[in-house]
């Protein structure tokens, strides 16, 4: 299994911080790290939460995927779009995921605490 | 990342300017009014995520005349013996209480679509900015000659949950060793398409169990093949030899007539005499207030718009899960949860001008076949040519190894537990 480590871009690396700061003057927002992914992490999460439990609660059989680290969250699935893990609905779902989704969603699941 | 006062002065301002840019809907009004028709899978997942992710911006009003909710899904596991009947059934307390759902124990039974306008048969009216139908099937007594709403006591479909899933189990546990079941499935389009079939491997499993081998269980389909066939056919006789036989349209030549009174099936081909219980699930439609509400033709699905899951007949309307026409996804739970998801975003996104991503669907069919022994079958869709179509999709093999079956039963299990709490809690 090819857990590869793809590195993440966060948004504080230079390049982000001056897409970012170029963002915020042009539309006069204040720039937030990562509000945008925020958004489309939670809408894309709402998908994944079908058969992961935003609790963390699992019987087994099904993974619980909230607080992973995020390295360890692309990686994952990064893994399975390689189809290098071998389950096929997580192959399928995978395999649409653009680089932005994949990020978006680690750290948007990352942001979360299980629950006792 | 430092913020300058320039940002953080400006910034709050342009989101109010941005905000009116999205032009909400009810601008002026208190809150935006959404009425969501029906809390099964669909309903229920809407109403919790608009309730949720709104913070209270959105009032949101849950039409449903149970009390409780019993899940068609897995409710072969319970005729089969893997799960009681309580283990299916849930309440929608929590969604009142954790996220402030008004909850109107009625049934609804007209839209007034000019006055935006829910009829309850309590009565009441109910005011909406949107709508959203989720009311599931009806089913077609008149699909199937002989068979009635009255004749559904004694020939059951357990198409549709409460009381008649528990008929289906005592109907199977009353059949003597050596009787016959007859099972018509149904025509396509329907509710949960390898539905039937992991029922029948369900009366085998109990049968088998129960020492009565030498029962048999005759399929009679309207469908010239049906979903996971490739894989419920060997598997059956891998695990049940000769006990479940399925008959398609060119072999029985025709379902001509059913007789209740004296158990008898009569196909163009053989006519099956005191049967020892017959379960007839009929041809299905929308749900008759989605169809009262001319979202349908007539005895059909509504049409919906791919890209936002409303009404292609009312933009104010969304139809959800069974009762819609969603293309190339098959009418099922996860189907059903995973639009809701798609229609929530939409309507937040007009409604309090949250942002919105392009739809994507999901959908996996778990089926059980024996013991620690289930198939699946999924893809994922997108909006295409006016339609959702599927992009990309997959299937359980016949001979997967015993490992790979265990697996997919647990995540079956798992499934069931992560979507209805995704609903419910």
């Amino acid at each position: 299994m090819g857990w590869d480590g793809i590195k993440l871009r966060h948004a504080q690396s230079p390049a982000g911080f001056v897409l970012l700061g170029a963002f915020g003057l042009l539309f006069g927002a204040a720039p937030v790290q990562a509000a945008g992914d925020r958004a489309l992490g939670e809408y894309l999460a709402s998908e994944c939460t079908s058969c992961h439990q935003l609790s963390g609660r699992s019987p087994g059989g099904i993974p619980p995927i909230v607080g992973w680290p995020e390295e360890q969250f692309v990686a994952v699935l990064n893994s399975y779009a390689r189809k290098e893990r071998g389950n096929q609905t997580m192959q399928t779902i995978a395999a649409r995921l653009s680089r932005d989704d994949v990020t978006a969603l680690a750290t948007y699941f990352a942001s979360l605490t299980p629950e006792p | 990342m430092k913020l300058t006062r320039r940002h953080v002065t400006v910034g709050p301002v342009a989101l109010l300017a941005a905000s009116s840019i999205g032009a909400p809907a009810v601008l002026g009004q208190a809150k935006a009014r959404v009425v969501v028709v029906g809390g099964g899978p669909g309903g229920a997942t809407v109403a919790k995520y608009l309730a949720r992710d709104s913070n209270g911006a959105i009032a949101v009003t849950l039409v449903e005349e149970n009390e409780t909710y019993q899940t068609c899904f897995h409710s072969n596991l319970y005729i089969g013996g893997f799960k009681t009947y309580d283990e299916i059934v849930h309440r929608y307390d929590a969604l009142a209480s954790a996220y402030g759902i008004a909850l109107a124990r009625s049934r609804a039974v007209q839209v007034d679509r000019d006055r935006k306008e829910v009829v309850l048969a309590d009565g009441r009216r109910l005011a909406y900015d949107r709508l959203v139908l989720s009311p599931g099937i009806d089913l077609k007594y008149d699909s199937v000659p002989g068979w009635s709403k009255e004749a559904e006591e004694i020939m059951p479909h357990g198409w549709k949950p409460g009381r008649q899933t528990q008929l289906i189990r005592e109907r199977l546990d009353a059949v003597p060793d050596g009787g016959t079941i007859v099972m018509i499935a149904p025509p396509n389009p329907y509710r949960c398409p390898p539905g039937p079939y992991e029922r029948a491997s369900m009366f085998a499993h109990v049968l088998m169990g129960t020492g009565r081998s030498k029962a048999r269980i005759v399929i009679l389909d309207p469908k010239e093949s049906f979903s996971k066939q490739g894989v419920f056919m060997p598997d059956w006789e891998k695990r049940y030899g000769a006990m479940i036989e399925w008959l398609g349209p060119k072999v029985h030549d025709g379902i001509k007539s059913v007789d209740p009174k004296t158990g008898t099936v009569v196909t163009g081909f053989e006519t099956y005499e005191n049967c020892a219980f017959v379960n007839v699930i009929p041809a299905q439609m929308a749900g008759a207030i989605a169809r009262d509400a001319g979202l349908a033709p007539a005895g059909g699905y509504c049409a919906i718009d791919p890209a936002t899951m409303k009404s292609v007949a009312d933009r104010d309307i969304v139809v959800l899960g069974d009762a819609c026409n969603a293309g190339d996804m098959p009418k099922s739970a996860f189907s059903a949860n995973n639009q809701a998801k798609v229609a929530a975003m939409i309507l937040r996104g007009e409604l309090v001008a949250a942002p919105t991503f392009p739809a994507r669907y999901l959908n996996t069919c778990w089926s059980l076949v024996d013991t620690d022994d289930a198939i699946k079958v999924g893809g994922r869709y997108e909006p295409k040519d006016g339609r959702i179509a599927a992009v990309e999709t997959f299937i359980s093999q016949p001979g997967e190894s015993t490992e790979i079956r265990r697996q997919t039963q647990a995540e079956n299990i798992a499934w069931y537990d992560a979507i209805c709490a995704d609903m419910f809690t």
